[in-house]
């Protein structure tokens, strides 16, 4: 036995149906995770693939292939791609809810409009999953919308993530509202110690 | 523009430290932190963002991430040489393999993947931890493929001349075993290059990649670090479905697949981290 050179891919299956939208569609809910993946992967190439990577990511329990549809959801990153995205944030699956904060987090462009309507959420844990997507959103009105946060929002856990994240990407520019916070939440030391944190920071310039 | 050294306070670089970690898994400590100064000052001037925090919130804002991979190429330059990172071989031939070949259940190859190739040296190191190191080379035959998306360094790896500084950390019998001087440089012998296929793949195209199946291991080091989130992700989920149930993958030492998705099982052995693709998934 010995190094041998490799026949350049010995491989006995084909997966995916480049150009057939519909076989794609029909792997999707095969038996075979693998089958399931590479079709999540080849939907790319199609055009309205956003709803059914959605039905699917809602019936999926291999966590393999929920990674590959996530991925292709964020490529893919149209309207309803994110609107099914939101929708994941009110799922009681916690693993679902962070997967979907995760590809929002991919998606700044598409995300950006939609954010001030989910910060202005009634339920105060779909106002943090929002703040947990500004964590790693790019866009340029993060920090508008945490001191819109920690400004008006009346929940304290909102709050505090939105201010833990300012203690990252203040400016100048959040330095009243967080004067502000520390005001309304006097009673609260967290509160108090991440405000603090942010304005030291800011202030070290 | 001019920037001070001075410009990166404590705080700047606890929030930098704070944001590169989140973002590359890379932790830099007090003890780097003139390394990491001098680096993003220079990434200031190069930007003229003048300072930095206007040039960090280029960094979390810009929204192609071409500014952070610029940097993660600063922070993490390094070079291409025989038996680098040198544990991972270790790991290869003390746990990885006799791992798999305590649970393999036919007499089919062994397939090794390095991506990217690069040069060569880590295809070839490869070969000669197994034929040095690896008694089980003598009742298994092993494949290995190497591949990268540049074709000039496909070419330049295929012909197997290297340099002394590529050769350095070789013992000396190997260098005399499997390479031949040649002026400055060294020919690395026929019976290597022959072992090693060498092909052209694009990691981030589901048909290049698609025929790459039923590997045991896959070595893919330092690559991913150069990648934005989504594509990083969609390498992992590549590799996922390139591996044999059981098969693993190793990462360079910065890198970590908990940062990037969380398919994977981590191995721990005695002398290196792996990520595992599950035994019961297909």
């Amino acid at each position: 036995m010995a190094l041998i050179r490799a026949l350049q891919n010995p491989s006995e299956e084909t997966f995916g149906h480049i150009g057939e939208r519909e076989k794609l569609l029909l792997d999707l809910d095969d038996s075979d995770p693998a089958k399931r993946r590479w079709a999540a992967r080849d939907l790319l190439g199609h055009a309205e693939v956003s709803v059914p990577l959605l039905a699917r990511l809602n019936s999926e329990q291999d966590l393999s292939v929920r990674e590959v549809i996530l991925t292709s959801l964020t490529r893919i990153g149209d309207q309803d791609a994110v609107t099914g995205l939101v929708d994941c944030l009110r799922s009681e699956d916690a693993a679902l809810r962070n997967e979907a904060i995760e590809a929002m987090q991919s998606l700044p462009e598409a995300v950006g409009p939609m954010m001030q309507g989910l910060l202005a959420d009634t339920n105060a844990d779909l106002r943090i999953f929002a703040v947990n997507i500004l964590e790693s959103l790019r866009h340029p009105d993060v920090e508008a919308w945490l001191i819109a946060v920690i400004e008006t929002d009346r929940h304290v856990n909102v709050c505090a993530t939105a201010v833990d994240l300012l203690a990252e990407v203040g400016t100048p520019a959040s330095r009243a509202a967080l004067l502000g916070l520390k005001a309304r939440f006097a009673d609260e030391p967290y509160i108090q110690f991440a405000a603090d944190l942010s304005l030291r920071r800011i202030d070290a310039h | 523009m001019r920037t001070d050294k001075n410009d990166i306070t404590d705080d700047d670089f606890q929030k930098f430290r704070e944001y590169f970690y989140r973002k590359t898994g890379i932790d830099f400590d007090l003890a780097k932190r003139y390394f990491v100064d001098r680096r993003l000052l220079e990434r200031i001037e190069a930007t003229n963002s003048g300072s930095f925090r206007t040039y960090f919130n280029k960094l979390r804002l810009e929204a192609s991430g071409l500014e952070l991979q610029q940097l993660t190429n600063l922070m993490t330059i390094n070079e291409t040489y025989f038996a680098r990172e040198e544990y991972q071989f270790e790991a290869l031939v003390n746990s990885l393999l006799p791992d798999l070949i305590k649970r393999k259940t036919d007499t089919k190859p062994i397939r090794i993947w390095c991506i990217p190739s690069s040069s060569g040296e880590e295809a070839y190191t490869v070969a000669m931890f197994l034929l040095e190191r690896w008694p089980g080379i003598n009742k298994w035959d092993v494949e290995i493929i190497s591949s990268d998306i540049d074709t000039g360094i496909l070419i330049k790896a295929r012909a197997g001349r290297y340099s002394a500084r590529a050769v350095h950390h070789l013992p000396r019998a190997w260098l005399q075993k499997y390479f031949r001087p040649i002026k400055d440089e060294f020919q690395i012998s026929d019976e290597l290059r022959e072992a090693v296929e060498f092909t052209r793949v694009n990691l981030a195209a589901p048909a290049d990649t698609r025929s790459y199946r039923n590997f045991d291991v896959i070595f893919c080091r330092n690559l991913l670090i150069y990648f934005d989130d989504v594509s990083r992700k969609a390498a992992a989920e590549t590799f996922f479905d390139a591996l044999n149930p059981g098969g693993f993958l190793c990462l360079g030492h910065s890198e970590s697949m908990s940062r990037i998705s969380s398919i994977y099982t981590v191995r721990k052995f005695p002398s290196a981290i792996v990520y595992q693709k599950p035994l019961e998934s297909r």
